[in-house]
């Protein structure tokens, strides 16, 4: 029952890897799903939200808080996906958007620039096409990351498993990440799915605040949601609406405060 | 038009950094007054002497003799007492209630300040509402209401009434009388309580009895109460006998941090019973615990921790009968030593061996992470422990406790000693003409002297900060009437309002005041204006003690906003939003200023 995020560049054998790893371990895989569902949902266009998960924001998205809704509508779908378990997610930025799950195996593939040229060159592309869209996409990445999450992607310490597929094949890193999954350290215990589910709660209810009060922060410890709020923005009308409405569509809160004048702490979302 | 001269412009600078410090709060009104009370003799505003001249003024000694006189009357329970007279006349009738509920809070804080009034019966109103079965949000409001209007009875009521005549003194004016303001200030009383019992119901927020006290966040909040209600929260359940095997530990606070439920009694093996044990404590296998909660969530523990749940108190039934402990709700007091830090960093478990369970602060009822909250004056902590814990949470000072009078640390035996000291005072006051601050200060060695309390509990009594707020922002208004600003303010007022009546220039003064009162202190607005005002009023003809006088009752006119300290201290145990203070402090602010006008005119012929 374990969830692995397979974190790759373009052209690195992620995908290969990843579909091989969930055959393996008979669990469930997603990438672009991610998007497609959250768009559903949220009805925000794929294209949107695929740009708000991979460029860095420009300098009026810094103000408009655009970037953060879309995120936060990402990760709400995400957490909701992984909260049962046995699931592969090989798309963008994965160890960043389940950073607070502590049972994840976080997987990194690396190859060489060459390689990856090589691969990319088969779809057609000239040499100096496919380096530059590759190192075009390792570029906006790196940003992205140090915007977002000031994170470079390229830090190991980002990930519990590192594979370089170079000097492995692509069975090998799959037998490699299959063997570090069955570790007790990644089990999905009863403890670990209740985390899972209280971080989704906290996640749906951030989607109802991040519009208008993009700076509050939401905890869930065993179905009780705290949110860290100024004393400004809880005495808004608008504010306690939204709590109602959280209430009224989160039937898995038992219960709910909101606490001012505090700092958000660092397991808030 | 007089020209303005750097001395003029320097003493503008630091009143406009005076109120910008008052408005902002990057430091404390009192440290202010200090700022001020050093920066002008370092600018040669006022000599060093003027300076420090506010500490020695008879203002000063006289709030400081208030204060002590009204911790004695404190300690002799005179007021506890009270109670019980004053509700046997009301009967059960809320307006009843209202009317003489509030009519002693005014009277007594015509002789205390305003919030030690407010303070002091606080957990008296807590109990005639739960005895009456009002919503206390339909009382507290009122009289609080009622406390800040009853300091605008007598001139040692409130501190800018106190401070008045030592503002006149650079005027020659003369100085008011003690009861010269008192048909002023019971007609703003008269008119404040009859405005709630006529229009409560449109302006006060109309909280029912079972939503304030026993809605599903609090339980039972008094066990205490001859109901036997208190018990209903409270479960005993068991441990199995494999409750520790595969798991990790449990603790106190694990048990709280999953289900919001509080341990409030534990079973150490072998057969140790503990109660309010430490958050820290490790919970065994086939042991007993009582825990404090709603009824779901302990069912919720039971079923996923493998507990048995009792249908009674079975092992602790000696440990929790109403005689043995209970829970009380305690409010923080203002200046309390709690209020400002975390309930965690006070640490209440490990100090008192009381189990703080929930806090209610306005309309928020905190279960989950207490320990983090930072208390502020007017939170309602409920605590439960035995009534020994509590009694000494209690001594400890700082938490105002709605519990039986029999456990509150009384001198009854002082009371007539107290009382016959008051009067004593206003007698020299009264019959011999002599200074406020000599009568007063008679009364309060005279209570230290006859042991209604010792010298040391009437040092602690005095509000510091209030003292050198007053003494500190003196020579502020010193150098505004001595370097000429004040002539100079007045005189461009009167120049651009031109010629107007008495009656309109006071009315205008009024609600200056008010304005202020809002935004800055009512000991800063009052120092501030009353230079400004009896100049104005002296070029406008008009008289100038009643200019005066409109400052220092105008300074009490503070209902809008929960600004004021007895608001403040009534906001959360009343349950109020900011939103019913604007409502019904709208209301009495107008009929504040229209009664106060209408007085004067009436009485002193303006």
């Amino acid at each position: 029952m374990s969830i692995i995020t397979i974190s790759r560049g373009s052209s690195s054998m992620g995908k290969a890897v990843a579909e091989k790893v969930a055959a393996k371990l008979e669990c469930d895989i997603f990438s672009r799903d991610l998007l497609f569902k959250t768009s559903g949902r949220f009805h925000v266009p794929q294209k949107t939200l695929e740009k708000a998960i991979h460029d860095a924001p420009g300098i009026f998205e810094r103000y408009s808080h655009t970037k953060k809704v879309y995120l936060t509508y990402i990760r709400a779908i995400l957490t909701e996906m992984v909260a049962g378990g046995n699931i592969v997610y090989y798309g963008l930025a994965g160890h960043l958007l389940l950073d607070k799950l502590p049972h994840v195996l976080k997987v990194r593939i690396t190859a060489n620039l060459d390689g990856r040229v090589k691969r990319k060159m088969t779809e057609g592309f000239s040499e100096k096409k496919a380096r530059d869209m590759i190192l075009a996409d390792d570029d906006q990445r790196k940003k992205w990351s140090r915007k977002i999450y000031d994170a470079d992607p390229n830090d190991c310490s980002l990930y519990d498993l590192t594979v370089c597929i170079d000097k492995l094949s692509v069975e090998n890193a799959v037998d490699c990440i299959c063997r570090c999954a069955s570790r007790k350290a990644f089990e999905s215990t009863s403890d670990c799915v209740r985390q899972s589910k209280d971080l989704s709660l906290a996640w749906n209810a951030k989607v109802l605040l991040v519009e208008s009060f993009p700076d509050v922060g939401i905890t869930c410890e065993y179905g009780n949601l705290l949110i860290y709020a100024t004393e400004k923005e809880a005495h808004t009308t608008k504010f306690k609406k939204i709590l109602d409405d959280i209430k009224k569509e989160n039937y898995d809160i038992y219960n709910l405060e909101v606490h001012t004048g505090l700092p958000v702490p660092a397991n808030a979302v | 038009m007089q020209q303005l001269t750097p001395d003029m412009i320097m003493v503008l600078v630091m009143i406009g950094v005076a109120i910008f410090l008052f408005i902002v709060e990057w430091v404390r009104v009192d440290v202010v007054a200090i700022l001020m009370m050093v920066a002008l003799p370092l600018l040669h505003l006022v000599t060093p002497k003027e300076a420090f001249v506010g500490l020695s003024s008879n203002a000063v000694v006289s709030i400081i003799a208030v204060i002590i006189i009204g911790a004695g009357l404190d300690k002799t329970g005179m007021i506890n007492k009270l109670v019980k007279p004053v509700l046997a006349i009301a009967g059960k009738s809320s307006s009843r209630i209202i009317v003489a509920v509030s009519f002693t809070v005014a009277l007594i804080s015509s002789f205390m300040q305003n919030i030690g009034a407010a303070a002091l019966f606080l957990p008296a109103i807590q109990r005639i509402s739960k005895l009456q079965k009002i919503p206390l949000s339909r009382l507290l409001m009122p009289v609080g209401f009622s406390a800040i209007l009853g300091g605008t009875i007598t001139l040692v009521g409130c501190s800018p009434l106190i401070l008045l005549n030592d503002l006149l003194i650079p005027f020659n004016l003369e100085p008011f009388g003690l009861f010269d303001v008192t048909p002023i200030g019971l007609a703003l009383v008269a008119s404040g309580i009859l405005c709630f019992i006529f229009l409560g119901r449109f302006i006060l927020p109309q909280g029912d009895i079972t939503e304030n006290q026993e809605n599903d966040h609090i339980c039972a909040l008094d066990s205490s109460d001859s109901q036997g209600t208190g018990d209903k929260c409270f479960y005993e359940l068991t441990t199995p006998d494999d409750f520790m095997d595969y798991r990790d530990p449990v603790r106190v606070s694990n048990l709280h941090q999953r289900y919001l439920v509080s341990i409030l009694a534990l079973t150490e093996p072998p057969d140790f019973k503990t109660l309010s044990p430490s958050p820290d404590t490790e919970i065994r296998s086939g042991v007993d615990l009582v825990v404090w909660g709603k009824k779901k969530d302990v069912e919720r523990m039971a079923a996923r921790e493998d507990l048995k749940l009792k249908d009674t108190i079975e092992c602790y039934g000696k440990e929790f009968e109403d005689a043995n402990s209970g829970i009380v709700e305690a409010v923080v007091a203002p200046r309390s030593q709690f209020a400002g830090r975390s309930l965690g960093a006070n640490n209440f478990n490990d100090r008192f061996r009381v189990s703080p369970l929930v806090i209610h602060r306005q309309d928020e009822v905190y279960r989950a992470k207490l320990d983090d909250i930072i208390l502020q004056t007017g939170d309602v902590v409920s605590f439960y422990g035995t009534w020994k814990r509590l009694e000494v949470l209690h001594q400890e000072g700082g938490l105002l406790f709605s519990m039986p009078s029999d456990l509150e640390d009384m001198r009854p035996e002082k009371a007539l000693w107290a009382g016959g000291w008051l009067v004593l005072s206003l007698v020299m006051i009264m019959g011999f003409n002599i200074q406020l601050s000599v009568a007063l200060m008679t009364g309060a060695l005279g209570m230290v002297l006859t042991r209604v309390l010792s010298i040391d509990e009437a040092y602690q009594s005095v509000d510091w900060r209030t003292i050198f707020l007053l003494a500190g922002l003196i020579p502020l208004g010193i150098a505004t009437e001595k370097t000429g600003t004040a002539a100079w303010i007045a005189g461009s007022i009167l120049y651009f309002i031109g010629d107007v009546q008495p009656i309109v220039l006071l009315t205008v003064i009024g609600i200056l005041s008010t304005l202020f009162t809002l935004v800055i202190s009512n000991v800063g607005a009052t120092v501030l204006l009353v230079p400004l005002v009896v100049n104005m009023a002296l070029a406008a003809h008009t008289d100038p003690r009643m200019a005066a006088l409109v400052v220092g009752l105008a300074t009490s006119n503070s209902f809008v906003l929960p600004t004021h300290q007895v608001n403040a201290l009534y906001m959360g145990p009343g349950r109020y939003r900011t939103i019913d203070f604007i409502k019904a402090g709208s209301l009495i602010s107008v009929i504040f200023l229209v009664v106060m006008i209408a007085m004067i005119y009436l009485f002193y012929g303006v």
